[in-house]
């Protein structure tokens, strides 16, 4: 009875996304409201058709309905809760369903908050957003159904939606018995959120794209997109920023290498987006302030979403090999096409738009130092990672496989010697583009600004050479970083010294002030304070990360650093409520000659996985803010009690999550109404009024 | 006869200074396996690789290594077998070339690009510009908003 909610209900949010692209386009080419009206109504039904098919599907999965293959393959008896919700997508057919539904609910939410403020553009933003919906469901509903049942047809077990003729339902037990359990790579916290966070920034990108293609579309052409889709953006990237973070820490704790990006094709899939998406937040500005770059931002959220939909296309067809990668499946050719009709219809429309001469920009370039021609290099910079990065996880190895039939992996290697040029000019871009001023600006106003933050860059580099580190490279990266994170303190701090003096206020009361009167600006310093900061522990963990490997008997004890790790205890052949059977290793982090932590690597092992990865490491880890001494437990002997351990020493890395955190932190900031603020701000001088009124 | 005794005498004390000499610790392995990939899977570095598969081919590095093999030496064998998916950038110097140029090349004409559209959108010389812009008094928005912000005003 499940399946066969879910999939009417699939069905139905099919023809009512097809039914929303016809209603809204017919209404905007004849102007009969009457149809847009429709059109948003049928848009409005996704949603919530989406919604029971989701909830259906996760009830299935709750209640242990093994007779949906979906069920089957994504979990067993022992699976515990937690990860019977988590498993909603934890394989291709679940995860689309669960995509197209947060597709739907974006879209409905957009489309309620602009109706009356976008009127022109909502027939267009109705009829991309459900068009790119509707494709997404053809997939779940004709080639990745997720509520196909299984039906045994003349002795052999068929997969179906509907029941075939002469067909009867398998014995329940025997599927219980043999369901496959949840991939073990997928049984851990951070993937009850990082999925969701990265599908969020994902079809959190649909948005701009949608009212981008319906400013082209319908011809205004005007910052009416723009502001519509502002702080849309900034959510979907706030998303993506999550969850490549999460990912990040979900390869640290369970991929058991040591750790957090490894450069892999479907890492790179979701970090391209990102960076397109953060080239078009600064680049949108030019826009809005100066009235340039209309064409190029076109192009800039195009190939955002684009870059979305091929990073889809090449993490779910196998076009890819990654240790993320979705099996094979045959959504890999549809997908590719719906790739590319997407990006040549928008590509085209920018074209035929900018030849009408409706893409012209209200000014020229001012001059070389002026904030938009800084802005245009940071452009570049993003664009020019964005070449590297796909050219290495993608171009050249698909490339070598069509042209020279051979296989290649561009892999750390390629990635060191490429980008981190790019990443130091965008950490100078960093440093110097916020001081300098829209329209016109000179070096020596330029240079007179960056004094003081140049005079703090060098002394913390001082500092850091006096602490020991006599790497020209690794001074040098420290200093371009830390310029990035001393300019955007010493804006808020000038700010906040101006408020001070002439208001009397404190510290803490002046930069509240400052920040609530203009969050975009000062949630924007705070992203690049924590970019900095994970620069500080990319540069740290990536430069001075100390490894070793040793095989120890019981009571035995490595040295690494200044630390000590002695090998107590072993505890083998554990059995979890899951079914895992768990090996732990019992050590002691001495430094010193005191016991600073005990850590239990261990290996977990999955008997009933029947293919696939059957065993995880699981690294133990003592973390500070210097640094994180992260073990793992590589091989062990059940007769000898002899382990072998990986033993790494992790500088700074912990900054790396911090910094995050204030990247989060930042945006949301940026993403705050004004008109919030100065609602509270009215309700704040009324209680003061009211008070006073009171008082009197 | 007197010779081939010192001589035996000189092999007994030098084998064993090789095999001390020539001690392959796991970390050695680590380091040559690092640099490459398992041939088998799914982009996964062959120093962290937990396969059994893995787990035997980083005995034949050791293997290589205390047989004297150089590093060099043990990649060209890997990639002689198994191609240039197992290392992380391609050894085939063509595919290496194409590989780590054809993205900088392509950087480079991107700034190129950049550049030319930045003269042809930049009406006057931005030198010039530069030279205006030292004797006028701009006030740029964010600077405007502090003034506003501390005035109080909106």
């Amino acid at each position: 009875m499940l399946a066969e909610i879910g999939f009417v209900a699939t069905i139905l949010a099919f023809a009512a996304s097809l039914y929303a692209v016809a209603a809204s386009l017919l209404g905007a080419r004849s102007r009969r409201t009457q149809f847009v009206l429709s059109g948003r109504n049928a848009a409005y039904l996704t949603a919530v058709m989406l919604t029971v098919a989701c909830l259906t599907l996760l009830v299935a999965l709750i209640v242990e309905d093994y007779t949906i293959a979906y069920v089957w393959s994504v979990s067993n008896p022992n699976t515990q809760l937690f990860y019977r919700v988590t498993a909603l997508w934890g394989s291709q057919a679940g995860s689309l369903l669960f995509w197209s539904f947060l597709m739907s609910a974006f879209s409905a939410i957009a489309i309620a908050l602009n109706w009356r403020e976008q009127r022109r553009l909502m027939p267009y933003v109705i009829a991309y957003s459900m068009a790119v919906l509707a494709f997404f469901l053809g997939l779940s509903l004709f080639i990745e159904n997720p509520f196909e049942r299984f039906w045994v047809l003349g002795g052999e077990v068929v997969e179906a939606a509907l029941q075939p003729a002469a067909s009867f339902a398998p014995d329940y037990a025997r599927l219980a018995d043999s369901a496959q359990g949840l991939n073990p790579l997928l049984r851990h916290f951070g993937m009850a959120i990082h999925p969701p966070m990265l599908y969020l920034g994902f079809v959190g990108f649909v948005i701009p794209f949608a009212f981008a293609m319906a400013a082209l579309a319908s011809g205004d052409l005007s910052n009416n997109w723009i502001k519509a889709t502002r702080r849309w953006t900034l959510v979907a990237w706030l998303f993506l920023s999550l969850g490549l973070l999460l990912g990040g820490r979900w390869a640290y704790d369970v991929l058991g290498w040591g750790g957090y990006w490894g450069w892999d094709p479907v890492e790179n899939a979701a970090f391209l987006p990102w960076l397109i998406g953060t080239a078009f937040l600064h680049s949108v500005m030019i826009q809005e302030k100066r009235g340039m770059l209309k064409a190029w931002n076109m192009f800039l959220v195009i190939g955002t979403f684009s870059a979305v939909i091929f990073g889809t296309f090449a993490t779910r067809s196998g076009l890819v090999e990654s240790v993320h990668s979705f099996a094979r499946s045959g959504i890999g050719f549809p997908m590719f096409l719906f790739w590319f009709i997407l990006t040549l219809i928008s590509v085209s429309l920018i074209l035929w738009r900018r030849s009408q001469g409706a893409l012209r920009d209200d000014h020229g370039f001012g001059s070389v130092f002026s904030r938009e021609s800084l802005f245009v290099v940071n452009n570049f910079v993003f664009v020019a990672l964005f070449i590297a990065i796909f050219w290495g996880s993608f171009g050249a190895p698909i490339l070598a496989e069509l042209v020279f039939d051979t296989n290649i992996t561009l892999g750390v290697d390629y990635f060191m010697r490429v980008t981190p040029p790019l990443f130091a000019l965008m950490y100078i871009l960093m440093g110097i583009a916020p001081l300098s001023a829209w329209g016109v600006s000179s070096y020596r106003r330029l240079g007179k600004s960056l004094l003081i933050p140049v005079a703090l860059t060098l002394v913390t580099v001082l500092l850091f050479h006096l602490g020991g580190m006599t790497g020209v490279l690794a001074l040098f990266a420290y200093g371009i970083v830390s310029l990035a994170g001393w300019v955007a303190i010493y804006e808020a701090y000038r700010a906040v010294r101006a408020r001070m003096k002439t208001r009397r206020e404190s510290p803490l009361l002046a930069l509240s002030k400052v920040t609530r009167r203009n969050p975009r600006r000062y949630g924007g310093y705070l992203i690049h304070l924590g970019v900095t900061i994970i620069g500080i522990g990319v540069i740290g963990s990536t430069l001075f990360q100390m490894e070793t490997q040793r095989t120890l008997a019981v009571g035995e004890s490595a040295s690494i650093a200044n630390y000590e790790l002695r090998y107590d205890r072993f505890d083998g052949g554990q059995v979890s409520a899951d079914g895992r059977i768990l090996d732990i290793a019992n050590l002691s982090v001495i430094r010193d000659e005191r016991v600073l932590a005990t850590l239990r690597p261990r290996r977990d092992f999955f008997p009933q996985q029947a293919e696939g990865l059957n065993s995880m490491s699981i690294a133990g880890a003592h973390s500070t803010l210097e640094n994180d001494f992260y073990v793992l437990l590589v091989e062990f002997s059940p007769q000898t009690q002899v382990a072998t351990f990986k033993i790494y020493i992790n500088p700074l890395v912990n900054l790396v999550w911090w910094g995050g955190l204030i990247l989060i932190a930042g945006t949301i900031l940026a993403i705050y109404p004004v008109e919030l603020l100065a609602t509270s701000r009215v309700r704040e001088l009324s209680f003061g009024n009211s008070a006073a009124s009171a008082t009197a | 006869m007197k010779h081939l005794w010192i001589i035996t005498l000189l092999l007994a004390l030098a084998v064993p200074v090789m095999a001390q000499d020539g001690v392959v610790t796991d970390d050695d392995v680590n380091e040559i396996a690092s640099k490459m990939y398992c041939p088998v899977c799914e982009n996964i570095p062959l120093d962290s690789c937990g396969t059994v598969a893995c787990n035997d081919w980083r005995y034949e590095i050791e293997l290589m290594l205390t047989d004297g093999l150089t590093e060099q030496e043990i990649i060209d064998d890997f990639v002689f077998r198994f191609g240039d998916r197992v290392v992380g950038v391609p050894q085939n110097q063509g595919l290496r070339i194409l590989s780590l140029w054809v993205p900088r090349l392509v950087i480079v004409l991107s700034l190129l690009a950049v550049l030319w559209f930045a003269l042809r959108n930049s009406g006057a010389g931005g030198h010039v510009l530069d030279q205006v812009a030292e004797n006028i008094p701009t006030m740029d928005d964010w600077r405007a908003q502090i003034e506003r912000d501390v005035r109080g005003t909106s």
